[in-house]
């Protein structure tokens, strides 16, 4: 998914650069905070394409910069933690304990790191507190899992019920409770789960073919005949799969149809960032600004760090004359990237209009 | 075969404590120097040329001394000059002579898996060969020579098929060998394109060889013993035609629920894993999801190459070990009896390893500790890679694992010796002791590369104990039966396999590490189903048991004499 934002939003530097008319300038040495910046939003970029080493390596050179600063230090433990380094990545979380306290962040990656260390009564005692969080929604996974490895098969069957209940689609949460049912004796529910479990592969396998022919019929037959194609993926009620139709639609620069899907996505999982700048990109694209500027709004604030959709909301305001909204927007951006010339340039525009008005 | 971009759990600190055994690879000096022609030297176009092929360890002249088998592949450019399948002679000095020709072996075709049992119960061992193309049977006709009795026994198939794994196994316990036989899938030169050719066959955006996803695999056979020297195809009525369900490898065929019948269990690269659950009235019903052995913990299925089977935990109970492609962990299942087996490959510490692709391995006491340890081999599919991606070099180490004990591994790197740190490109892997001198060697194929023997040299004052069954109601080869040895505080399981590793063939006389135990209980199941408890034996013997009438000869293992010494 970060890759075809990253495709659609490279399109809308080039409309921001149109829009506002600018040329390239020299930026100006950037500042500690500012370095720290800009390394923590390339390294988020290189999360997003799962390029955990050299994220890292951005990640190190902005805590350099930076030392205090406790978002950035989180997003390196996660990174660590995503390449398997958990020896450092639990020594980066530990550190932030002292000023983050019990944080339900740090609490999950602690007890999932106590969970791939096999010490699962630690595991327990760190997610326990967790396996509601409608912000964690794994958690109950991970519990489960923790109160197995003890031995308490009742615990860890309550808690991947739980799992299963919130994430329906899930094969590996099935899988997990059908063998815990089988070591229960409980036959027919592990029979049940099994079940799910192999029409949770066999769905992923479909949506996989699907969205194969949906892209063929995006880029080679007209759009009445590719949308009862691209059709197959959008399940109502599953925000995942219409996202991935809105990309779908976006890539092929059909907007128009990508807008539904992803309204629709946005409204089932109003934490979804990519529902959020993808309908906003969408709306943007079909010149529709006004609708354009709340999604893109919420998607900046569920990922502050995200150049693209920062770059897009400032162009967005800027279309709507709001240029005292834009400003702030697109010096974060700038902040991010100071080495991009057409923001720069955009940016020095925007600064003169203002002192003009001024 | 395919990549899952799973990344190697943290290695814990070493445990320091010495390890006992020490590899020397002796092969050159021990005579097998003919290389084994696998494809083109530098590059691997067709999935066909990069699989290799399996290698046993057997007895042929009942000489009491390992001989060694190596299969063979061609080039698709025609025939190799002296290629063949090698039959080598045990010398019993350490060395081996090249007794292919004088045997009737002699041939070259793209060779994949061997199966080794008396199929006939004449008292000599015969051999199975899954080919791309036809599958062999040679009698052995108990002179130091061979029949291909292929045609007559009835297995040869219509056209070319890509069979691979294959295990003599007595399925309805008549005391007759069946034979189970994997295939990985259609294939054939013409229509699958080479590397390059399809954009979509790449690996981290290198063009390389096609395949097994985007093919059609190919189902699985058995056939039954029919006692007369033929076979029938019972594959519809036994139950093991899936169309469609995987694209299978090694195949084991075990009393792996300890009901007493031989269930098969099947190693599918890409897709899910099979358990061919003996239903115990001729039939098998595919179980590997309910059991716990088609997926790894996580649901996701693997790229399934080899097989180990043994009781790592000395439980009592087979275990198993699935190795898997590079950016992946092996797979280690615990039984836990009735609910099948549960991977604790994290728990147990293999999560360490995942830089290479894997193939042959091993459940096997090398230190003689009684803790049995784990080996396998590696070897890149995709020799083009390394140039732009150093880091999936297409020549890698062997991976050894020592059991702590209390169901935690450590890798070791250079205490077992140099050889574990050399690079090949190896599939198969046979485990067993040529030299008798108590410790388990390994003899392990190369592509493109002469074999490689690992002479293990064990020091200290273990002791170990070996154990050889002869069947009489049930077949004489004895394979399906399982030997429990308890000794020292513990209870191993060891049964008699007819393939493992990766498609090749391991001694069949099992061999268990003591540890400091001079004494060991023995019980054995046979495959026809009788329980015989032998009562306590002592260490450093190979005790020979006969089905029904408990231990027919103890003799102490007289080492080979080596050659120079």
């Amino acid at each position: 998914m970060g890759i075809q934002i990253d495709r659609l939003g490279y399109l809308l530097l080039c409309s921001l650069g149109l829009v506002i008319g600018a040329g390239a300038q020299p930026a100006e040495p950037p500042s500690m905070e500012r370095q720290a910046t800009v390394h923590a939003g390339n390294a988020s970029r290189l999360m997003q394409d799962r390029l955990f080493s050299e994220a890292g390596a951005e990640f190190e050179q902005a805590l350099a910069a930076d030392p205090a600063n406790d978002a950035v230090r989180f997003q390196y433990a996660t990174c660590l933690f995503a390449q398997g380094r958990n020896a450092e990545a639990r020594e980066q979380f530990e550190s932030l304990k002292p000023r983050l306290g019990e944080s339900p962040g740090l609490e999950y990656y602690l007890g999932r790191l106590d969970l791939l260390a096999s010490d699962f009564p630690a595991a327990v005692r760190r997610l326990r507190s967790l396996e509601s969080s409608p912000d964690l929604p794994q958690s109950a996974f991970y519990l489960g899992l923790a109160y197995l490895g003890s031995g308490s098969l009742a615990e860890g069957i309550r808690c991947l019920e739980k799992a299963a209940a919130r994430s329906p689609h899930d094969a590996q949460v099935h899988y997990r409770l059908a063998r815990a049912y089988s070591e229960a004796g409980r036959a027919a529910d592990a029979d049940k789960e099994y079940r799910e479990y192999r029409q949770s592969r066999a769905d992923l396998r479909t949506t996989e073919t699907d969205v194969r022919a949906c892209n063929e019929a995006l880029h080679g037959r007209a759009i009445a005949e590719a949308k009862a194609i691209c059709g197959r993926i959008g399940d109502p009620n599953d925000p995942e799969r219409l996202v991935m139709l809105g990309q779908l639609y976006g890539d092929a620069g059909e907007f128009a149809e990508a807008v539904e899907p992803l309204r629709m996505a946005a409204k089932l999982d109003p934490n979804s960032f990519e529902a959020w700048h993808n309908l906003g990109l969408s709306l943007f694209r079909l010149n529709r600004f006004e609708e354009a500027r709340a999604p893109l709004e919420r998607a900046a604030a569920l990922n502050p760090g995200f150049f693209d959709t920062l770059n897009l909301l400032a162009a967005t305001l800027y279309v709507l004359r709001d240029d005292a909204a834009a400003l702030p927007v697109l010096e974060r951006a700038h902040a991010l990237r100071p080495d991009d010339a057409q923001v720069a340039a955009a940016l020095e525009q925007l600064r003169a209009a203002a002192k003009q008005k001024r | 075969m395919a990549s899952r971009g799973v990344r190697p759990q943290p290695r814990g600190k070493p445990s320091g404590i010495p390890f006992n055994a020490r590899f020397t690879d002796v092969a050159a000096e021990a005579g097998l120097r003919a290389p084994v022609i696998y494809g083109p030297p530098d590059r691997m176009d067709y999935i066909v040329e990069s699989m290799g092929c399996g290698i046993a360890f057997f007895d042929y002249d009942n000489d009491g001394w390992l001989d060694v088998f190596v299969l063979s592949g061609t080039r698709r450019d025609g025939p190799v000059a002296g290629a063949s399948n090698r039959l080598y002679k045990n010398n019993r000095d350490g060395t081996f002579t090249d007794v292919t020709r004088q045997a009737g072996l002699t041939r070259q075709a793209w060779a994949f898996g061997v199966t080794i049992g008396d199929y006939n119960n004449d008292g000599f061992e015969d051999i199975f060969i899954t080919e791309w193309g036809q599958n062999v049977l040679y009698r052995n006709n108990g002179d130091g020579t061979f029949t291909d009795v292929t045609k007559e026994a009835g297995l040869a198939s219509p056209g070319a098929r890509w069979g691979t794994g294959c295990t003599w196994v007595d399925y309805d316990r008549d005391g007759r060998l069946d034979l189970f036989v994997s295939h990985y899938l259609v294939f054939d030169f013409q229509s699958i394109p080479p590397t390059g050719r399809d954009p979509d066959c790449n690996f981290k955006g290198i063009p390389v060889n096609c395949g097994p996803r985007g093919l059609k695999p190919e189902r699985c056979s058995l056939y039954r013993n029919n006692g007369d020297g033929t076979f029938t195809d019972t594959t519809e009525k036994a139950g093991i035609a899936l169309p469609g369900r995987g694209f299978g490898l090694t195949a084991v065929a075990a009393d792996l629920q300890g009901s007493g019948w031989q269930d098969i269990y099947v190693a599918c690269d890409s897709t899910p894993s099979l358990l061919f659950h003996n239903q115990q009235n001729g039939t098998f019903v595919e179980r590997g999801l309910e059991l716990g052995l088609a997926v790894n913990e996580d649901g996701n299925e693997q790229a399934g190459m080899g097989l180990a089977v043994g009781d790592f935990n000395t439980d009592g109970a087979l275990d198993i070990l699935k190795t898997h492609f590079a950016e992946d962990t092996a797979a280690l299942y615990r039984n836990v009896g009735a609910a099948g087996f549960e991977d604790v490959t994290t728990v147990a510490g293999l999560a360490a390893e995942t830089r290479y692709v894997s193939w042959g391995a091993g459940i096997q006491d090398f230190d003689n500790d009684g803790l049995p340890d784990i080996f396998w081999v590696t070897g890149s599919v995709f020799p083009e890679v390394e140039k732009l991606h150093p880091s999936f070099p297409h020549k890698t180490p062997r991976v050894l694992f020592r059991n702590l004990g209390g169901s935690r591994f450590e890798e070791l790197f250079d205490a077992a010796g140099p050889a574990m740190a050399e690079v090949h490109a190896s599939r198969g892997v046979a485990f067993g002791d040529f030299d008798n001198d108590g410790d388990i060697d390994i003899l392990i194929m190369n592509i493109n590369e002469p074999p490689s023997l690992l002479r293990n040299d064990v020091s200290g004052n273990n002791h170990w104990l070996k154990v050889r069954l002869i069947g009489v109601k049930s077949n004489r080869s004895a394979i399906g039966a399982t030997v429990i040895a308890t000794y020292g505080g513990r209870k191993q399981a060891q049964a008699v396999l007819a393939q493992s590793s990766y498609l090749s063939v391991n001694d069949r006389r099992l061999h268990f590490g003591l540890g400091a135990a001079k004494l060991a209980d023995l019980e054995v199941h046979w495959p026809n189903g009788l329980r015989e408890s032998i009562g306590t034996v002592a260490a450093d013997r190979l005790v020979t048991i006969r089905e029904g009438q408990g231990i027919a000869r103890s003799e102490a293992m007289e080492p080979a004499a080596r050659r120079g010494h």
